[in-house]
């Protein structure tokens, strides 16, 4: 399925499907492609975040299956999914609608539309020490303050300096 | 039994008490925990930011253990043990991408066989240690207690890349908790999501999913919840005030690992489980066990 939808045409915006950029995203995923999708809606009635934050998977699906991969990007709607991965289980068509958000969160970072800040925070903490955050100071419900040392916990280590520099290369995709 | 033991990140940077409460209770069951040198967050976080480099840094934890020559590793992360699972999968069936990764895990003199058992605390203790060895360590059976179970969704699902337990209908935390003696409930909400992963995002979002969850568990009148998630614990242990603020409740629900309750089972002394480190009110619940 590659050019046969170029000519549906979005009749409210009159916007046309981008089928290279549908083919970006649909590499971005393994198996799970979604021109399986028959639009049966089990993603969605299953979702728990559709209750609370209105993101819909069967219609995510269903506009990068024909296309308007720039518009779903853009809405924003892909950072609501809380990654359940119940869609992913129970679609009778093996599509994984979370697969498909996360590779067009992927596309987003990418092309730098504007994502929640605190995902990229965690890049930086990596190159940093190896690990998304550094070890806490905590209280116990007696209000005393407790670090690893104090609970005689060994003692945490850091990634090597090797691993920033090979991690750096994985980041700009090897 | 030797395993290596991978802790992730949320572990020992701020889940001390599954830590101490693991490092306590597995050898005495007979398992010796090997900690690693060296190993890197897993990648889920970074699955939404770049998947290449999350799926690397999965591939290089893994590469890391197998240069140990151990053939079994212990995962106490839901999300690490997702991550690790799916890289597998995904490197067993992605010739070029193996062919990059390789590349990269060359760098650092490593090489990914892809050989290891990988367990999750849930099922190394129910498959691999089983009933008879955890019923035998019981010194003080947790008779007349009942408990609701969380499973946290990443061991559970996708089902088709092996978890730890049946998708939609889970029993191995339920039965791990009925081999010391207590007993457990069936809820309609035992399989949603705590909500951890849309904090960064939707904050108030994801305090409504620990809220309502704990709401309706309160409900059923149990003496507590039960998981083996740090993100889960997370939610339910450290933002369980907040949560219930979100979704206007007064919650009084004790929030406990199960190892900490294994442990305290085995008799074991409270501080050397961490349990003076939970935030839910577990107090008097550990009233009833002493």
């Amino acid at each position: 399925m590659t050019e046969e939808v170029s000519s549906v045409l979005d009749l409210m915006t009159t916007k046309r499907p981008d089928s290279k950029l549908r083919l970006q995203v649909v590499n971005k995923i393994g198996e799970h492609k979604p021109y399986n999708c028959y639009q049966c809606i089990k993603c969605t009635s299953g979702c728990p975040a559709m209750k609370m934050l209105e993101i819909k998977p069967h219609e995510i699906v269903g506009l990068v299956r024909l296309g308007f991969v720039e518009d779903v990007i853009n809405s924003g709607i892909i950072w609501a999914c809380a990654m359940c991965l119940k869609c992913k289980e129970r679609c009778p068509q093996e599509v994984a609608p979370v697969d498909l958000i996360l590779a067009l969160r992927n596309l987003a970072i990418e092309r730098e539309v504007k994502v929640p800040e605190s995902h990229l925070q965690s890049v930086s903490m990596i190159l940093e020490t190896g690990f998304v955050q550094k070890p806490m100071e905590t209280v116990t419900r007696k209000l005393e303050k407790v670090n690893r040392d104090k609970l005689g916990l060994p003692k945490f280590r850091e990634a090597s300096e090797k691993f920033k520099s090979v991690f750096m290369k994985a980041l700009e995709g090897a | 039994m030797k395993v290596a033991v991978y802790w992730g990140c949320v572990i020992p940077t701020i889940q001390y008490a599954y830590e101490l409460s693991v490092r306590e209770v597995l050898p005495k069951l007979g398992v010796e925990l090997v900690d690693l040198n060296d190993v890197s967050c897993c990648g889920v976080p970074l699955r939404s930011v770049n998947t290449f480099a999350s799926l690397y840094l999965a591939a290089r934890n893994l590469a890391i253990v197998e240069k140990t020559g151990l053939n079994d590793l212990l995962v106490l992360c839901n999300g690490c043990h997702l991550s690790f699972s799916e890289a597998l999968h995904f490197l067993k069936n992605d010739t070029k991408l193996r062919q990059k990764i390789d590349a990269l895990l060359v760098d650092e003199g490593l090489q990914l066989k892809g050989s290891l058992q990988i367990w999750h605390l849930v099922d190394l203790l129910h498959d691999s240690i089983k009933k008879e060895v955890i019923k035998k360590s019981v010194k003080k059976p947790l008779n007349g207690l009942k408990f609701a179970s969380q499973y946290g969704c990443h061991i559970i699902r996708p089902s088709r890349l092996g978890r730890v337990d049946d998708p939609e209908n889970p029993r191995k935390l339920d039965e791990l908790i009925e081999w010391l003696g207590a007993k457990t409930v069936e809820y309609p909400e035992k399989l949603d999501c705590c909500g951890a992963l849309l904090l960064l995002s939707h904050p108030d979002a994801a305090l409504t999913f620990a809220g309502l969850k704990m709401k309706a568990i309160q409900n059923l009148e149990v003496d507590g919840l039960i998981d083996a998630c740090p993100s889960c614990h997370m939610m339910f242990d450290m933002r369980q005030k907040s949560s219930g603020a979100t979704v206007g409740a007064k919650l009084n629900l004790p929030v406990l690992y199960y190892t900490q309750l294994l442990g305290i089972a085995m008799g074991i002394e409270e501080e050397k489980l961490g349990l003076h480190l939970n935030r839910s009110p577990v107090d008097e619940l550990l009233q009833k066990t002493r």
